[in-house]
């Protein structure tokens, strides 16, 4: 178990001795927030920051586990794994340490685009509203990086990797409820968003950081969904061949 | 044990004994060399049979068997970003050792490393970076150690100390089991080797035995080698990415 910590200690140093990493991880969401919550003209509600921040949040969460598929890469083809999986922690450790990782650095980059939308005006409500949002996006972050690293150990190329990455994360996140309502959505649209686990996350971030209550079965069906999932990539993880 | 890729037969019905001793796998490229090295270290499953390590059997026993192996695999992953100490105090504690810092002191002062410890692995040359690997691999006090291709890419005078450090490591009682595809380096340096050709063993014994049952005065390592091995440079397969990956990881 301790392994989990130490592969996830490995990722943290060397995410933090290169500088440039944190400011871009940092920088790129706070500038989506500026940039599409500041200026895009809308008519559904006059305060369009405070209705975009919790999408936002959720939309840097799942890029960033999505993105982070490439560190399984890069220790597959420079060899790490070889050596990794021939020691004895399980290799699952090594997948755990991973998710830790990367749901942390998703929530790093969640706080950060928190914090400016509060410099800019955002109503707080409770801390404890505050914290249940967290902890969705960590089970959020955590889902999808179980589906990204698994995926990344199955591919064993940084341009298909990006390929497939494309493909799941932009539908995902255009087909959601991150940018407007299901109300100014096309039928077919709304269907498909009110389904999707993305926009889930959002509904009920916003509803939780609009002072509002939380859906509690969603939560329940979230956090299933990722100890399954999570279930099956450990499955595959002791499975694969390198 | 045997391995097959699909119809591809990679290991064929290898039955071979290792005993305490530096023993050398030869062989060209694509003959079998890192696959055979890949089961044993419990990384593949062979399709049929099995081995055992220390008693241990790779299929059934794997945790016991990672717990007194230690495996060098042909490309150099090293974190860069980390300092050389910070790249083995990871496997100090990924093997659970309870007196880290001691152990990795004396692992990286056993490597000649201590005066560079601290220094981030980037700036490392591709010697150094080697025998920080061995140092990795050598923190757990491992009974039997693998090395695929340890001198691969260096320079002569790197190999040479690669060499001299692997042959220390004889007095710690640590069984050597590693594959080159440098003739003279096995000659030199081995206690027995074994050629094989299409995952087969074409010659096995020390590379005395193997040199005089040549009928040809001063037969050298070499000269076995082209003997008994019949897959012609053209057929070998060459992996190109492999190849580029392992380039820009020495530079
Ligand atoms: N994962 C794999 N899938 C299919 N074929 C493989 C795989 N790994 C190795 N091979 C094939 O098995 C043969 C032996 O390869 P390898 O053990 O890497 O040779 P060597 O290390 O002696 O150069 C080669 O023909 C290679 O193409
Ligand atoms: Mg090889």
């Amino acid at each position: 178990m301790n392994a989990v910590w130490y592969y996830f200690e490995r990722d943290f140093i060397k995410w933090t001795r290169w500088k440039v990493n944190i400011f871009a991880a940092l920088v790129t969401p706070a500038a989506w927030l500026i940039f599409v919550g500041l200026t895009l003209p809308v008519t559904f509600t006059d305060n369009y920051l405070e209705y975009l921040t919790p999408g936002i949040m959720v939309m840097s969460v799942l890029f960033a586990s999505f993105q982070s598929g490439n560190l399984v890469i890069f220790d597959k083809v420079l060899g790490f794994l070889n050596k990794f999986f021939a020691m004895p922690p399980q290799r699952e450790s090594y997948l755990l340490g991973k998710i830790l990782f990367i749901s942390f650095r998703g929530l790093m980059q969640a706080s950060v685009i928190f914090c400016v939308a509060v410099l800019f005006g955002i109503t707080v409500y409770s801390l404890s509203s505050i914290l249940l949002t967290f902890f969705i996006l960590f089970i959020f972050g955590a889902l999808f990086a179980s589906i990204a690293t698994t995926i990344a150990l199955a591919v064993d190329d940084h341009d298909g990797y990006a390929a497939i990455n494309a493909m799941i994360t932009m539908p995902l996140f255009f087909a959601s409820s991150a940018l407007m309502p299901y109300e100014d959505m096309p039928q077919w649209l709304r269907t498909i968003a009110s389904i999707n686990p993305v926009s889930l996350a959002i509904d009920n971030a916003r509803m939780l950081l609009g002072g509002g209550e939380p859906f509690v079965g969603q939560i329940i069906m979230l956090t299933a969904a990722a100890v399954i999932v999570l279930v099956i990539c450990i499955h595959v993880f002791r499975s694969a061949t390198l | 044990m045997s391995k097959y890729f699909d119809s591809l037969c990679a290991v064929d019905a290898l039955d071979l004994h290792v005993d305490n001793e530096i023993f050398g796998l030869l062989g060209p490229n694509g003959a079998g060399k890192t696959t055979i090295v890949r089961i044993l270290v419990t990384l593949l499953r062979p399709t049929k049979g099995t081995a055992s390590i220390c008693g241990f059997d790779i299929a059934n026993e794997p945790k016991k068997v990672r717990n007194v192996i230690s495996y060098v695999p042909q490309e150099m992953a090293l974190d860069i970003r980390l300092t050389g100490k910070e790249n083995v105090l990871l496997y100090a504690k990924l093997y659970g050792i309870h007196d880290r810092i001691n152990k990795v002191n004396e692992v990286l002062e056993l490597m000649d490393l201590t005066d560079r410890c601290d220094d981030l692995v980037k700036t490392y040359s591709g010697g150094m970076r080697r025998r920080l690997e061995l140092a990795q691999a050598l923190v757990h006090e491992p009974k039997v150690l693998f090395l695929d291709e340890p001198t691969l890419g260096l320079d002569v005078s790197a190999r040479r100390r690669i060499w001299n450090h692997i042959l220390s490591l004889r007095k710690h009682d640590i069984t050597i089991f590693m594959t080159t595809h440098y003739m003279e380096e096995a000659d030199e340096y081995c206690d027995r080797v074994a050629i094989i050709d299409k995952g087969r063993i074409t010659a096995l014994g020390t590379p005395q035995e193997l040199k005089s049952s040549l009928e040809i005065s001063n037969p050298t390592l070499n000269d076995v080698f082209m003997d008994k091995i019949t897959t012609r440079e053209d057929e070998c397969a060459f992996d190109g990415y492999k190849f580029r990956t392992m380039l820009r990881r020495r530079s």
